[in-house]
């Protein structure tokens, strides 16, 4: 068997390389090198480093490049994976690449090498040389010293001024009382100001500059709306969005919870490590919701997936996936994902650091659950009369009817007198049944399904009604949603769909809880094609110890009963409407992300669920001193713990910095990392490293601005206080010329505001704006077949009227107005959103039945204040949409079209206008 | 303290020595822009990307391709759910020998479940054309140009779900939110119509595709490059004037945005970004006159109708004719990408919806070709006719094929991931001529493996763009439609 057997000594060998006999040893010098160097080292050695993989380096020959996988295996040439690549059957694959393959004597002698040991010459170079240069944002932040500049007026601004002087420049004068208001408002809340807002600051302003505007920072950095706007951003590089995409593009249930838990984390000014620590281990922080951020991602749920064994391997690995590129792109600022498949190739991830991040969440996976609330939450108290009261109805329908049957929308509980049998069946007395989970009870363990096959119960059904599509294995395998149990489509005469359940043992049982899709009921919800809930009618029996089956529980008698007597009606009336009631003002199951027994993990060789290689622990990074003592056995809950308690030690060296950096981008535009989800090797590079750094430092322990530690908002207000923040956004020519994109903050850039800063603007502008905070997501769009695409039905009337971040969020579905303003599709992680302008824009911001409509709301605001006056109602239409009168030449042109065509069109051209949609 | 190395593992600095050759790139940058900063990707994704000149005043302005084609445009035209390649154009007497029976290599499960026994093709088989090429009864107008045809039968995908697999054909990755193929193109070319959107894609009457937007989307390109999105039936949302405003009201609201606008340029003079703004209204202007003028099929000569068949057969059939005559129009016009959907997401209407056939492939496959087969024949008969071949290659492309053997069923063919055909026309590839074979079953692919890969970096190549060099910088990596893989198929290259 062993290859060794297969060297021919008869093969005609290549001059050079040499032959051996049987007993002969190999000399790495004499036979191996001749063939690295025919075959392998014009692409692995110094002049190209195809794969990070030398043959003439000793680590890498042996121990493998940028595959992650060892390349030699002293004694096991079979297991090698240098033999592998050089036998390899696919082209593709084989090695050497796109040349011939190493000849079979060739390899023989490989094989031989290695079977002896893989011994190399004492004089092999033995190490690569150790490199002098690190990459920046991997080492610890050194808090810098504040450069001495004159004028500055806080270190921030020394910073920048230290670099704009080096380029002779200097900063642009102070903003204007309102460009200055307009801009903060709206990077502060996503709202532009108030005609009545300019108009109080501007007078303020003008009376005292610092007071009036360190009193504007604190009233926006209070603002409910605070939340609402630095929500929007975090759930943009999350790509967080209220369906799975992929093909049914199913609508997330309660996947909103998450949304407001972010929202209310700004408001709050939770500590930015609290809220890393809590989005990663929320469960154990009294924050369930907050693990919506583990499965923010897209997935593909498993009845698209199919149903081939590696298929279904596959989605799981892409899963993983998503949440590598969640946790990476948001919290790490880490391209992780491009180690999935080999060692990354520019930054110090390797492969087997990435399935050591997936270990730490294979304890997850994408689904609902009631999300953890802590002890004192106030939803907890009013659940537990519910809950009080249900329990008292069931005691009294114990004692008075034995028998009862409780819908819970997505599953139906019968309860009956506990009964000891070995063999229980179930009868629905519906044709066309689909079931995907019956459990049973007993009383002993109340939360022990007994029917599971996991407990060794088998599920059998009749032979005449078996359907391969759909076997009873389904009906008790654990597995809920769409894989469920079906008899065939044409029932013989006289046959009820029936499954019997065998128990291993005689088991005492109680209750039996029965459902369609309890998959949907949990996790979706707006579908046509999909209602909640099982068959209502069914005969369920036990098997006494003479073999015969015994009636335990008919639906049909018991609707008799309660038709027949008046007491068990109200009582089960009354269970009806407490269920009912636990169902809308008990826990919710929201879509925050399921918990799974972790399996143990795998490095997948390029990638591929089917081919895994060496084991690896749930860890960090390895060269961030990554490893946290855990191992294959630790449990789910720890192993997020560990890995939230690691990324927020406060001299992490990327968490502090991702964060400060991307605030700042927010703020100015641009970061100064200007890849805020990269801080890598390909990543832009700082612009200004020593101040991302003061930031970072500052962020973690505030020193100068005497804030809290990890806040943000302090951070911000940090930020804002500056000259840099505060001057004008006036082009000069020098900036242009040497800074175009004022990366260096010459000036304040300006840009296109968001789509959700020109919808919400324009509804604040027409006083409809229904400024509440959180709740459901307002609809825009129909209720579905399930493999249907949504269709917008309705994105512009009265029940819209919120702020966009409410309008629910749809992956890659156009709402047929904003999306269209580079509104991410939520497919991939958007750290920064781009800018980009297009015709449909200016089409659905001039014809859209929204724009038409709230350009008459806004004249019609104007004309209400005006008295009849044109020239009054146009100079409040300007003021109420842009914060100032119109000069002369625009009230005149807006004159004439109004008084041509009504208030309505002026109205249309200034929420179209460059102004309006500008941030100054 | 300044030693770098002390606060980095051991393991760390192994890792990063081995990229010192990348260097570190100074701080000393002159004036930046994002792709400034990143321009030190020379030789680090492997070859360096060539970035198009983008106006931004205009972002479709034509620009030059990465080296001289023929073509100067792309129509695709998408058969959602999956054509079997066995009973269309990839001729496999062995299924007639082998029919009814179920070898041992037959896997026991495949994506809907269990498998049935082999089947021999639902329509008969005949030599076409000049060459001869056989291809069935089910397709018959198409049938008549094989002589035209460039066929790939070696094709493989990597996933056995529609949606993936849409996903995989469109934007060469299986998972969502990356750039589609029709939006690499205008990304990188422009358009030669600066009146029309740079991409269109013409959904099918029943709706959009399972992927929906994706199929067509931007991803992470600017948003200029998504296709625009419309058919014979529906203009593009928000294109028409809304009813109750006169012509003169928009025309005077219009005129005043410009004079505003205009005012406003004056204090922020030069700047790209405002003057960009500026002209997209302009453009979209001209897109209300241009576009319903492009919908305007009604003027076509009857004879056209006729050959297309809008008033032949099923609504469906009449339905997408229409659309196949838009999709000349649109290729005359010079519009970049032409993208046309022949099928719908499962629940489009009237019980077929796309070609995926589960169940009763002998009523689902004939009911689909009878709306696809002559309209399309028609198509590309209409664009040689007028020249238009010269300068556009079309694509007939499907997400996967279909198994040689039934499933548990009897009566349908479940997904095949491992061999699917698909052909091309047109400007730059051979005609007459097949490239590649399925085995004797048409189960996988045998002779010249083609990837989706490679397909889509063959289709880059014929329109004058190297798949490696097309890129974009997305989240730590130059992206490309053909991720870090793909060959050109020099065999199919006139």
């Amino acid at each position: 068997m062993t290859t060794l057997s297969k060297i021919t000594l008869s093969l005609i060998l290549p001059l050079g390389i040499s032959q051996l006999g049987a007993e002969d040893t190999i000399d790495f010098r004499r036979d191996i090198e001749p063939i690295l160097e025919k075959h392998c080292i014009a692409c692995h050695g110094p002049d190209e480093v195809e794969s990070d993989f030398r043959v003439d380096r000793k680590a890498t020959l042996i121990g493998g490049g940028g595959s992650g996988i060892e390349t030699v295996l002293p004694g096991d040439p079979i297991g090698s994976y240098l033999i592998e690549l050089v036998r390899e059957p696919d082209e593709e694959y084989r090695m050497p690449y796109e040349e011939d393959a190493v000849p079979e004597a060739e390899i023989a002698l490989l094989e031989k090498w290695i079977q002896e040991g893989a011994k190399l010459p004492d004089d092999f170079e033995e190490e690569a040389e150790l490199g002098t240069v690190d990459h920046w944002s991997l080492i610890a932040v050194e808090r810098p010293e504040v450069p001495k500049v004159k004028d500055a007026a806080n270190p921030i601004d020394a910073f920048l001024l230290e670099k704009l002087d080096e380029k002779g420049l200097a900063y642009n004068p102070a903003a204007d009382a309102r460009s200055l208001i307009r801009r903060t408002s709206i990077l502060m809340t996503g709202l532009p100001p108030s005609a009545e807002q300019v108009e109080t600051f501007s007078k303020a302003y003008a009376r005292n500059e610092d007071r009036a505007y360190t009193r504007l920072v604190d009233e926006l950095l209070e603002s409910p709306h605070f939340g609402e706007r630095w929500a929007q951003h975090w759930l943009d590089v999350i790509r967080w969005a209220e369906t799975n995409g992929s093909e049914a593009n199913l609508y997330r249930k309660n996947a909103w919870f998450y949304r407001d838990y972010v929202v209310n984390a700004f408001n709050e000014d939770k500590p930015y490590d609290q809220f890393v620590r809590e989005q990663l281990a929320g469960d154990q922080l009294g924050a369930g919701e907050a693990t919506g951020f583990i499965v923010a991602g897209p997935h593909v749920p498993a009845a698209t997936v199919g149903r081939e064994p590696s298929a279904i391997r596959q989605a799981r690995a892409d899963r993983m996936d998503e949440i590598m590129q969640t946790v990476g792109a948001s919290m790490m600022g880490m391209t992780v994902s491009c180690a999935r498949c080999h060692n990354h190739k520019f930054d110090p991830i390797s492969i087997k650091d990435y399935y050591s991040l997936t270990a730490l969440f294979q304890g997850i996976e994408f689904g609902s659950r009631f999300p953890e609330i802590a002890e004192d939450d106030p939803a907890r108290r009013d659940y537990s009369q519910l809950d009080g009261d249900l329990e008292a109805i069931r005691s009294t329908l114990t004692k008075e009817a034995g028998v009862w049957q409780e819908d819970w929308h997505g599953w139906n509980d019968v309860y009956f007198p506990p009964i000891k049998t070995s063999k229980a069946r179930i009868t629905f007395k519906t044709k066309n049944v689909r079931i995907d989970e019956l459990d049973i009870y007993g009383p002993e363990h109340p939360e022990l399904n007994l029917a599971a096959s996991k407990q060794g119960t088998v599920a059998t059904t009749p032979k005449a009604i078996f359907n391969n599509l759909g076997p009873p294995s389904n009906i008790n395998d654990g597995i809920k949603g769409t894989m469920n149990w079906r008899p065939i489509k044409e029932m013989p005469e006289g046959v009820w769909p029936s499954v019997s359940f065998e128990f291993p043992k005689p088991q005492l049982i109680n209750h039996l809880k029965v459902s369609s899709n309890r998959q949907y009921f949990f996790e979706t919800e707006y579908l046509t094609s999909y209602s909640p809930g099982s068959p209502k009618k069914f005969v369920f029996e036990v098997m006494n110890e003479s073999g015969a089956w015994v009636e335990i529980a008919s639906t049909e008698d018991l609707d008799q009963q309660i038709k027949e007597n008046e007491s068990l009606a109200v009582h089960h009336e009354n269970l009806q409407a407490t269920i009912d009631a636990v169902l809308e003002q008990g826990p919710q199951p929201s879509f925050v992300g399921q918990f799974i027994d972790p399996v143990t993990s795998y490095v997948f060789h390029r990638g591929s669920p089917e081919n895994p290689k060496q084991e690896v622990a749930p860890a960090g990074f390895d060269s961030l001193e990554g490893d946290l003592g855990l191992d294959s056995s630790s449990p789910d809950p720890q192993r997020r713990m560990k890995f939230a308690e690691w990324l927020t030690e406060p001299d992490h060296p990327l968490t502090a910095r991702v964060m400060a950096n991307r605030v700042w981008s927010h703020i100015f535009g641009t970061g100064i990392v200007a890849t805020p989800s990269d801080f890598g090797t390909v990543g832009a590079p700082p612009t200004n490293q020593v101040l991302l750094d003061w930031l970072a430092a500052e962020f973690v322990e505030p020193t100068v601005t005497g804030g809290e530690s990890w806040s943000v908002k302090n951070l911000i207000r940090t930020i804002l206080m500056t000259d840099a923040f505060r001057q004008s956004s006036a082009p000069r020519e020098d900036g242009l010329a040497e800074d175009g994109s004022a990366l260096y903050l010459w000036r304040f850039p300006p840009r296109r505001v968001e789509a959700e800063v020109i919808r919400d603007g324009i509804l604040q502008a027409s006083g409809k704006l229904d400024p509440r905070l959180g709740g459901k997501s307002f609809r825009i769009h129909n209720e579905k077949k399930t493999y249907a695409q949504w269709q917008v039905v309705d994105n512009h009337g009265p029940h819209s009227w919120r702020r966009m971040l409410y309008q629910e969020r749809m992956r890659r579905v156009d709402d047929q107005i904003f999306t269209a303003f580079d509104f991410p599709d939520c497919g991939q992680v958007r750290s920064k959103r781009p800018v980009s302008t297009t015709p449909l824009q200016a089409l659905n911001l001039m014809n859209s039945p929204f724009a038409m409509e709230q350009a008459g709301f806004i004249a019609e605001r104007a004309k209400q204040t005006s008295n009849d006056d044109d020239v009054a109602a146009t100079k409040e239409l300007f003021n109420i949409l842009l914060g100032r009168e119109p000069n002369a030449d625009e009230l005149e042109a807006s004159l004439e079209v109004a008084r041509n065509g009504g208030l309505e069109l002026v109205s249309r051209s200034l929420i179209n206008s460059n102004e309006f949609a500008f941030l100054p | 303290m300044n030693n770098p190395e002390e606060k980095i593992s051991f393991h760390g600095r192994r890792l990063l020595s081995r990229r010192n050759f990348l260097g570190q790139a100074g701080l000393s940058l002159g004036a930046l822009s994002l792709s400034q900063l990143l321009a030190k990707d020379e030789g680090m994704f492997g070859k360096a990307p060539i970035r198009p000149d983008i106006d931004p005043n205009n972002p479709y302005t034509p620009r030059g391709a990465h080296f001289d084609v023929p073509a100067k445009q792309v129509l695709v035209i998408y058969c959602p759910g999956a054509v079997s390649h066995v009973d269309t154009f990839d001729y496999k007497p062995a299924l007639i020998k082998m029919h009814g029976q179920k070898p041992p290599n037959i896997p026991a499960v495949t994506f809907e479940g269990p498998t049935g026994n082999i089947a021999k093709p639902f329509w008969d088989f005949k030599p076409r054309g000049q060459t001869g090429k056989m291809v069935s009864d089910l397709l018959p107008n198409l049938a008549e140009q094989v002589d035209d045809f460039c066929f790939i039968h070696s094709l493989t995908t990597q996933t056995s779900a529609h949606p993936q697999g849409e996903n995989f054909m469109n934007t060469g990755f299986t998972m969502e939110g990356f750039p589609s193929f029709g939006a690499w193109c205008t990304y990188a070319l422009g358009s030669e119509n600066e009146e029309l959107p740079a991409f269109v894609a013409i959904n099918d009457p029943r709706g959009l595709a399972r992927s929906g937007k994706n199929n067509f989307g931007n991803g992470f390109l600017p948003a200029a490059f998504q296709g625009t999105d419309f058919n014979a039936k529906n203009p593009p949302s928000n294109l028409v004037r809304p009813e109750g405003l006169s012509a003169s009201d928009d025309k005077s609201t219009v005129d005043l945005l410009q004079r505003l606008n205009a005012g406003h340029l004056e204090q922020f003079p030069g700047d790209a970004d405002l003057a960009a703004r500026i002209a997209s209204y302009e453009l979209a202007g001209k897109m209300q006159t241009s576009i319903p003028e492009i919908m305007g099929i009604e003027n076509e000569p009857g004879s056209i109708h006729k050959e297309y068949g809008t008033d032949q057969g099923s609504d469906l059939k009449r339905e997408y004719a229409k659309n196949c005559i838009l999709a000349r129009r649109l290729v005359e016009k010079g519009v970049r990408v032409v993208q046309l959907f022949n099928g719908s997401d499962p629940s489009g209407g009237n019980g077929i919806t796309n070609w995926d056939s589960h169940a009763n492939i002998a009523d689902t496959h004939a009911m689909q070709a009878e709306i696809m087969d002559q309209p399309t024949a028609a198509l590309i008969n209409d664009l040689k006719r007028r020249g238009l071949l010269d300068q556009t290659l079309v694509v007939w492309c499907t997400e996967f094929g279909r198994m040689p053997f039934l499933q548990g069923n009897g009566t349908g063919r479940d997904h095949n991931p491992d061999a699917f055909t698909c052909f091309m026309t047109g400007a730059g590839v051979k005609k007459g001529f097949s490239y590649g074979e399925s085995d004797e079953f048409g189960f996988k692919a045998a002779v010249n493996p083609t990837t989706v890969y490679d397909f889509n970096a063959t289709l880059l190549h014929l329109m004058g763009l190297d798949h490696e060099r097309l890129s974009f910088y997305h989240n730590g990596i130059e992206r490309r439609l053909t991720n870090v893989h793909g060959h050109v198929v020099k065999d199919v290259l006139a």
